[in-house]
């Protein structure tokens, strides 16, 4: 076993032999990347219209499904649809506060079951059988931290209310956001990471997903849904969650 | 305008008429070629294994018998590559480095000369048919040069250039390798002939020895119809 | 690769793989679908270039400055209630791991594809320890399965078809009569899989990235195992290679612009995780504990070595995906964890020169995998400085070193380098016909075996140019 100490011993004493290659250095890095991310929403906010088409373009791409409807109120339906499709009852979903808005209600108007998340940790006990929950149930309804639009991904950020495998375990995954998490481009999401990394509130995990579980492990045929979810579903909501 | 020939080591003992072609070729395009005499090898396969004290001895030979040229064409990209990109390095701690560095300046491959120095691209054809285009790893990579050769080729009357699937693979000959895992490179060599025949060419131009001396080898033990040519031989003075 | 199987010669292995059909065709289908995938993707993305660049500077940079960066790391990751661990040696590695799986109480633990965890060889030292290890990237699960070592550094099971799966997943999981179909495969193994992500005690990974200045973590994946092992069981482990920290968020998205690119064509793998410690206390899941288990085994000696710039690679395996010598034997038969042109240099520094005293040659110095690498690492240079290495440490047989010597000093001797052709001529006498030599003896059979040889000319450039001169006065 080594220590750390022995460890940047050895390191500097081989740099010390060979300190560069060539003159390099690396990125040069927003100094307030808070502001920065604020200016970039604030141009963003201009622009949807076509970062939506951008994103649409892109997660059709990599097989996901778009839906837009009008007002959040329309969102339980879509997913009702999408339940009936396949033969499920039962929807799990973010906490209210993670989601911005309420599908409860919605969700048993369209005969389905809601399995909300708690925002408090209860005890280990509680936390294994509500994983046994989420890994039987067929549907996901998650919010979206950011919708990509250069790639076609989402990014989920976990957090109180908001656990890694609503999106994960269920075979369906469907996200529900609004015109405030379009981003155009990687180099965008790059001030959001910088600007969010500083905040020690958010959870441990921030997961980019691009499209549906996929594999081509065997002779190169594209299977879908592997270990993660076999389709994922984006439903764009025109008039803003949280106005 | 004065020009030295580079024969090269594989030029001179197996391809000499390929020398002679460049040499009336040049001639007819108004060009003084000489032929510095004391010419081995530009080092490349003691370069290529490690042995680099060895390629600087070439090296160095190779600077003090061309010092005298304005120019130095070089029939083998892999040969020009060695003499402009690593000659240099060679013997860069040495009293020739800068020498080293000019020469590195006045050396061309073939096609490179005639389109990029002479300007020239038109040319008379000693073959008419389909041809087809094999890039060798030095003079695409090395040099980064795939367009001289082609301009060359499309601009020849008679003559359709046809692209070679896989034009920018290896052909397998890689010096020592062609020997040290004579299995691999004929397997190499199998795809590239594959290649080659789909394309209905009656013959295969390449800009290299190495890559002619693999390439023919392996169509003429396959009793091939196709031929292996080096881009002067083609070209008519 | 076992002991017993390393002491064939490559060139013997090499040509076992040239006579696989199978495998031959696997190969073809594979890289060839791969590069074209790299090639469309790149040909869509004018910036790409420059990006490569950039991502090379960063690389550079990091390695400048590895001793603050990873300083850095460690500080952060500790803050944010994760563990660092030092490993200097594969066993170091395996010695701490399977002391936080007994400390944990770990029977099985479920892993995300690792190319450093197959560099130490940690899953026969886990089962030896009574803990079961579970692959999950089906290509790994495929190979554990089938008891081989991967083939590829992205596509570990390309070598097998999709009847030799299903014979394998019908033989050791029990189910007769598995149809030969990918849907029904993956469909088997995912229910196979996610019992075993449910009830795993711990998830092994390693990592793409991690990045100093956030204390991050960053896995590239595409089937969902990743986050699965980092989410479900109570303790993560990840093993990494020290050269893979990168300074900042900023210089991370460099990077995941090119790699999914590199490696799939995908512009980004289906799932990028970034993890940032275990869970907070207010998240409902995560693992308790995050180790990070960062890895010597070589790296740290090529800061100053000649191998220095194969520490930026990426382990993306375009480099792979173009060599006419990787594309002819596939990843096997370079018998070590790392095939491919990367993988010869990987053996090198995991392993010492005189491990690769084969492999450096096997190389036709094409530069294609130079060409294709995202970080523009020059591989065909550093085979060519292991070459020298192994002629100065006297490594490579001595009838090499005669022959060079003996050829370099004729380079020399103009001379007698002239007497080389008459002499040639003569000794081709009894071979050559019509300009052509069809069988040679000894040593040079080693080309006539497969192609002809022209013969050395009646008369040399050289001794032509006398007359060739007169005709141009």
């Amino acid at each position: 076993m080594s220590t750390r100490a022995e460890f940047l011993r050895r390191i500097r004493a081989e740099l010390a032999r060979t300190p560069a290659l060539f003159p390099a250095t690396p990125s040069l890095r927003p100094a307030h990347p808070r502001e920065v991310a604020d200016t970039i929403r604030r141009e963003l906010s201009e622009r949807w219209p076509a970062t939506l088409q951008r994103f649409q373009q892109e997660f059709e791409r990599v097989g996901g499904v778009l839906h837009r409807v009008a007002t959040v109120q329309e969102v339980p339906s879509v997913v009702g649809r999408l339940a009936r499709e396949r033969d499920a009852r039962d929807v799990l979903t973010w906490h209210p506060s993670a989601l911005g808005f309420d599908p409860a209600r919605g969700l048993a108007d369209e005969k389905l079951t809601c399995r909300t998340m708690p925002e408090a940790v209860p005890d280990a006990a509680a936390r294994r059988a509500l994983r046994d929950t989420i890994a039987t149930t067929p549907l996901g309804l998650t919010g979206v931290d950011v919708a990509l639009a250069e790639t076609g991904t989402m990014i989920l950020r976990s957090g109180p209310g908001r656990p890694r495998s609503t999106s994960l375990l269920p075979a369906t995954h469907v996200a529900v956001f609004d015109r405030t998490a379009l981003v155009e481009s990687l180099a965008q999401v790059a001030v959001l990471l910088e600007a969010w990394h500083a905040d020690e509130a958010s959870g441990a995990v921030i997961n980019f997903i691009t499209g549906p579980s996929r594999t081509a492990d065997i002779e190169l045929t594209l299977t879908r849904g592997v270990h993660g979810p076999k389709d994922v579903h984006a439903i764009f909501v025109e008039r803003p969650l949280r106005e | 305008m004065r020009a030295a020939l580079m024969i090269t080591c594989l030029g001179d003992m197996l391809f000499p008429d390929v020398g002679v072609a460049i040499v009336r070729l040049l001639r007819s395009l108004g060009v003084t070629v000489e032929f510095p005499p004391g010419q081995t090898c530009c080092g490349l396969p003691l370069f290529n294994s490690g042995y680099h004290a060895e390629a600087a001895g070439a090296a160095r030979r190779l600077v003090e018998i061309f010092k005298d040229a304005p120019y130095v064409v070089v029939p083998s990209g892999s040969c020009a590559w060695m003499v402009k990109h690593e000659g240099p390095g060679l013997l860069k701690d040495t009293p020739l480095a800068g020498e080293a560095r000019r020469l590195a300046e006045r050396t061309y491959e073939l096609s490179q000369f005639l389109v990029r120095v002479l300007g020239k691209t038109r040319f008379g054809s000693r073959l008419r048919g389909r041809v087809t285009y094999h890039d060798s790893c030095h003079l695409l990579r090395g040099l980064r040069e795939s367009a001289t050769p082609r301009e060359i080729l499309e601009n020849l009357d008679g003559v359709e250039l046809v692209e070679l699937p896989g034009h920018d693979e290896c052909c397998g000959f890689g010096g020592s390798f062609s020997v040290r895992l004579p299995e691999v490179s004929s397997a190499i060599l199998e795809k590239k002939l594959t290649n080659v025949e789909a394309t209905g060419a009656s013959c295969v131009v390449a800009c290299d020895a190495g890559c002619l001396m693999q390439m023919a080898g392996g169509l003429t033990r396959r009793k091939s119809q196709v031929r292996a040519v080096h881009l002067a031989e083609l070209l008519e003075p | 690769m076992s002991e017993a199987e390393l002491a064939t010669p490559f060139r013997d292995r090499a040509g076992r793989a040239l006579q696989d059909g199978f495998l031959q065709q696997a190969l073809t289908i594979a890289t060839t679908k791969f590069l074209e995938l790299r090639r469309e993707a790149f040909g869509e993305f004018p910036e790409g270039d420059a990006l490569r660049d950039r991502a090379r500077a960063i690389k550079e940079a990091t390695l400048q400055r590895l001793d603050h960066y990873l300083e850095q790391l460690v500080d952060n990751v500790e803050r944010l209630g994760g563990h660092v661990h030092f490993a200097t040696t594969p066993d170091d590695a395996r010695r701490i791991i399977l002391d936080i799986a007994k400390r944990t109480g770990t029977r099985m633990a479920v892993k995300s594809k690792s190319m450093a965890t197959e560099e130490i060889h940690l899953n026969e030292a886990l089962e030896a320890a009574g803990v079961t290890p579970v692959e999950t990237d089906l290509g790994e699960y495929i190979i554990q399965l089938a008891h081989e070592r991967p083939s590829h550094i992205i596509a570990p099971a390309i070598h097998k078809t999709k009847g030799q799966v299903a014979d394998l997943f019908a033989r050791e999981l029990n189910r007769p009569n598995v149809p030969a179909d990918p849907e029904v495969l993956t469909a088997i193994a995912r229910a196979e899989l996610r019992e075993k992500f449910l009830q795993a005690d711990m998830g092994i990974t390693g990592a793409n990235f991690a990045v100093a200045d956030a204390g991050t973590v960053v896995l590239v994946t595409n089937e969902g195992n990743g986050r699965m092992v980092t989410t479900l069981p109570r303790v993560h482990v990840a093993v990494m290679g020290v050269e893979k920290v990168v300074p900042s968020m900023t210089d991370l998205a460099v990077f995941l612009a090119i790699l999914a690119k590199s490696a799939t064509g995908q512009k980004l793998s289906v799932y990028t995780t970034l993890v940032r410690g275990p869970r907070k206390p207010e998240e409902l899941e995560g693992p308790d504990e995050f180790h990070l288990v960062l890895l010597d085994n070589g790296r740290i000696a090529q800061l100053g070595g000649t191998l220095r710039e194969a520490l930026y690679c990426l382990r993306c395996g375009a480099c792979l995906n173009v060599c006419p010598v990787y594309r002819s034997i596939g990843g096997h038969a370079y018998g070590y964890t790392y095939p491919g042109p990367i993988g010869i240099l990987l053996t090198a520094m995991l392993n010492g020169a005189a491990s690769v005293k084969d492999l450096a040659h096997a190389s036709s110095l094409c530069g294609a995998c130079a060409d294709a690498c995202p970080v523009r690492i020059d591989i065909p240079r550093m085979l060519i400085e292991l070459r020298k290495e192994v002629d100065e440490k006297k490594i490579a047989p001595w009838s090499e070193r005669v022959v060079f010597t003996l050829v370099a000093w004729l380079l020399r001797h103009p001379a007698l380098f002239r007497l080389a052709a008459p002499l040639a001529r003569v000794f081709q006498r009894p071979f050559a016909r019509g300009g052509r030599i069809e069988r040679l003896p000894l040593f040079f059979g080693e080309w006539t075996r497969t192609r002809d040889l022209p013969a050395v000319a009646a008369r040399t450039f050289s001794e032509r140019w006398a007359a060739l001169e007169r005709e141009g006065r």
